[in-house]
């Protein structure tokens, strides 16, 4: 039993131990108070942000635009995978592009968007869009090229028109990979939006921290960042449900024989 | 030979269509023209002012790359082979790692205002979380028969870590720097591009070229930053290639 | 005769290098036979059997089975894949409907062939079991019940207990040799173990070391049902040591070009 709580407190001590480090720097008056608000005071301004209803509005256009970008990336880039890995030349024209593009960071295009779709939510979508077909692209070739040939010949054997192949096969056999895909892409996404939003915007999440910066409220700033740090949380914790349902064949079981 | 040429074709039929329809007037200005932006490249070159702002730009990344994955991986590599260290750093990083770090920038503007090292320090938090959970997930997949044979061998703990440990995590280990360097370049942008009151950086001179109208100067830094981490990713990975000797298959993305 | 090989050769090219893995290639099966094919590592006898299925274009020769010019895969010609190939994404019973499935067979149908062939190998009661839940035995009768569920003209199984313990494999043996006197298909069988191919097969065809060719092609006048006692008996040992003496040339000619 005390072995148990033991373990507990070990594992939270590290969270608690930031906690309380963080309280400790703000009591002691060792740092200007204003740099470092206590916990009570990023408390309240974080209740705040939800009773006034500020917090909507912001936290509304980061979504829709995270959720307008993902989606977009998800639907254009598990369709070019597909076509580079159906179609050999495709795959050679557009895979290395991919590779060498990769590390290039593709942010330093947003004020070129900016300057094409002003500053609301098309530029910020265009530039999620283009971050999150990277991953999205690449997995869903490599996944589909990966699939196993025997369950091709194998579906064929069985008399298996190609459509049939290409639905009950390959799809299926390729989706660990695209779901590994559309989970790096997701908080890519987010974290883009909030950049696009820091860098010039007139709403959003980034916006509000950013602004609340500028204008010296500070425990606001650190009440906003624990309202992206909760986002961020939600949408992992989301992919992965979503992920353990569709790909349950690859949770390690039990044999039974 | 083919293969290069294939892998050619499309960057360069899109330059040459965007050429060709920026003649031919059909394009707004602020996207100019590759001659333009070619011409434009070589003037700063030679002038030196771009080199400036990118050796500033570097200074500042790779000095937060530096200090973040020298931290995430030694961490990282100590978790996966100490069990009492993996349970006190996990739930730290777990928790945070949902979290786009980008935020954080807003914090630290705060507390050490627009400055170089509030850039680096976000960088360095940035990068420590892929550097960190690859070198964690590197030692964890170490076949535990490699370990008893190096304990079976006479090994003791600190050689079984760096004689066996250490190098089979390796390949892991730069599959998280080569995403580390890659968001170490993301950042620099974003942290620049934010904090324009400290006026120096390439990021800077985006957004300053912007506000100018002043948009071969403004693409001149673009292409320079994507070239810049182009070429970074390139050393790394002729560098891993090196260590790697051993692996069958070149890193993949 | 159901099956007709006739002068079948296979050349696979990998940039420079142009390797020949089937050499000129005659053979006949009847109707209800079972023949099983051995031979040394990389002989081409699995490269055979992927030609038959229609997965691989031969580079001259032609193949014919029932009579129909063999060009592209088809369930008239079913085959047990080496590495089973079971759809992780679908039970046990949806595996083995699978191909009834793509045929249109209304459901109710197809489970109750299901149900019937689970049965025939005696896993009736895991037909809701995904593949990963289940031993490598278990994994191989769902992959033979699979075949047979289709009903195919001729089986094609490419060394499918290659993975199996050796207790297993024995199992396994006997249940198929069970099986198949039950429903009499015409099986092609490559296998590495020589008393797997004498056990199991009316003619043993004994395969020469790369680029393959028949070398042997032996009759086996065991009686028919083999319980697997018959392993035991000095006829079985007869037939066994006359294909090992055939093959040992051949293997030990393998292992000399590979360290060539």
């Amino acid at each position: 039993m005390r072995k148990g709580l033991l373990r507990i407190a070990w594992r939270a001590s590290s969270v608690l131990l930031v906690l309380a480090v963080w309280e400790g720097i703000s009591r002691s008056g060792l740092v200007n108070p204003r740099l470092f608000p206590g916990l009570g005071a990023i408390g309240d301004e974080f209740v705040s942000l939800f009773t006034t209803g500020l917090i909507w509005e912001h936290l509304g256009a980061t979504l829709i635009r995270v959720a307008g970008g993902f989606s977009a990336a998800a639907i254009v880039g598990i369709l070019l995978g597909f076509v580079m890995a159906r179609f050999a030349l495709f795959g050679r024209l557009f895979e290395p592009f991919f590779s060498a593009t990769y590390p290039v960071p593709r942010v330093a295009v947003y004020p070129i968007f900016v300057l094409a779709f002003g500053l609301g939510h098309l530029s910020k979508i265009a530039l999620v869009f283009l971050e999150c077909l990277y991953p999205i692209a690449i997995n869903t070739y490599y996944g589909t090229r990966a699939v196993d040939r025997q369950l091709v010949w194998a579906s064929q054997n069985m008399g298996a028109s190609p459509r049939q192949v290409f639905w009950k096969v390959v799809i299926p056999a390729a989706s660990p990979h695209i779901f590994a895909g559309l989970r790096i892409a997701l908080p890519v996404a987010l974290v883009i939006a909030v950049i696009t939003e820091m860098i010039g915007a007139t709403e959003g999440i980034g916006y509000l921290v950013a602004y609340a910066a500028a204008s010296l409220s500070r425990a606001q700033v650190f009440a906003g960042v624990l309202v992206i740090a909760i986002v961020g949380f939600a949408l992992d914790r989301a992919i992965t449900l979503a992920r353990d349902r569709f790909i349950f064949w690859q949770r390690p079981g039990v044999a039974i024989g | 030979m083919r293969r290069a040429l294939e892998a050619l074709a499309l960057p360069l039929s899109v330059i040459a269509i965007w050429e060709v329809l920026a003649a031919a007037g059909a394009l707004p200005r602020y996207v100019s023209r590759p001659s333009a932006i070619g011409a434009e490249l070589w003037q700063l070159a030679r002038s030196g002012d771009i080199v400036e702002h990118a050796a500033v730009s570097l200074y500042r990344s790779m000095t937060g790359l530096l200090i973040g994955a020298l931290s995430g991986i030694v961490l990282g590599l100590l978790s996966g082979a100490i069990r009492p260290v993996a349970i006190f750093f996990d739930p730290l990083v777990a928790f945070t790692n949902p979290v786009p770090k980008i935020a954080i920038l807003p914090v630290l503007i705060v507390w050490f205002g627009i400055t170089d090292t509030s850039k680096i320090v976000l960088i360095a938090i940035t990068t420590f979380y892929p550097c960190f959970l690859a070198a964690y997930a590197g030692v964890r997949q170490v076949q535990p028969a490699w370990i008893w044979a190096a304990r079976n061998m006479g090994a003791r703990a600190d050689q079984v870590f760096l004689k066996v440990l250490v190098p089979a995590a390796m390949p892991h280990v730069v599959g998280g720097l080569r995403i580390a360097l890659a968001l170490a370049f993301i950042l620099m942008f974003a942290s620049e591009a934010i904090g324009t009151a400290h006026r120096a950086g390439l990021g800077f001179l985006v957004i300053f070229a912007e506000s100018g109208g002043r948009f071969d100067l403004m693409l001149s830094a673009i292409a320079t930053i994507g070239l810049l981490g182009f070429a970074a990713d390139r050393l790394l990975l002729v560098a891993a290639r090196r260590v790697l000797r051993w692996q069958p298959e070149v890193f993949r993305a | 005769m159901i099956v007709e090989v006739e002068r079948v050769s296979k050349e696979f090219v990998r940039g420079e290098q142009r390797v020949r893995a089937v050499d000129d290639v005659s053979l006949s099966v009847g109707q209800g036979e079972f023949v099983t094919m051995v031979g040394p590592s990389g002989c081409g006898k699995s490269t055979l059997l992927h030609l038959l299925g229609g997965f691989l274009e031969a580079s001259s020769g032609t193949m014919r089975v029932a009579g129909n010019v063999v060009s592209r895969p088809g369930p008239d010609r079913g085959m047990m894949f080496q590495d089973l190939a079971l759809f992780p994404w679908r039970t046990v019973s949806g595996n083995v409907g699978w191909a009834l499935e793509v045929q249109g067979r209304p459901a109710r149908e197809r489970d109750e062939i299901a149900e019937r062939y689970l049965q025939l190998v005696g896993l009736r009661s895991f037909k809701n079991a995904y593949p990963h839940e289940l031993s490598g035995g278990m994994k191989q009768r769902v992959a033979l019940a699979r075949l047979l569920a289709f009903d195919p003209a001729v089986l094609l199984m490419d060394e499918p207990f290659g993975s199996l313990d050796a207790q297993t494999r024995e199992l396994m043996q006997e249940e198929l040799q069970r099986i198949w006197s039950e429903t009499r298909k015409t099986v092609l069988f490559v296998t590495h173990d020589i008393d797997e191919a004498v056990y199991l097969g009316d003619r043993v065809i004994v395969f020469t070391a790369r680029p393959g060719r028949i070398k042997a092609d032996i009759q086996v006048d065991l009686p028919r049902p083999r319980p697997i006692e018959v392993k035991k008996s000095t006829a079985f040992f007869d037939h066994r040591n006359h294909v090992w003496d055939l093959l040992r040339d051949e293997v030990l000619r393998a292992r000399a070009e590979e360290s060539a």
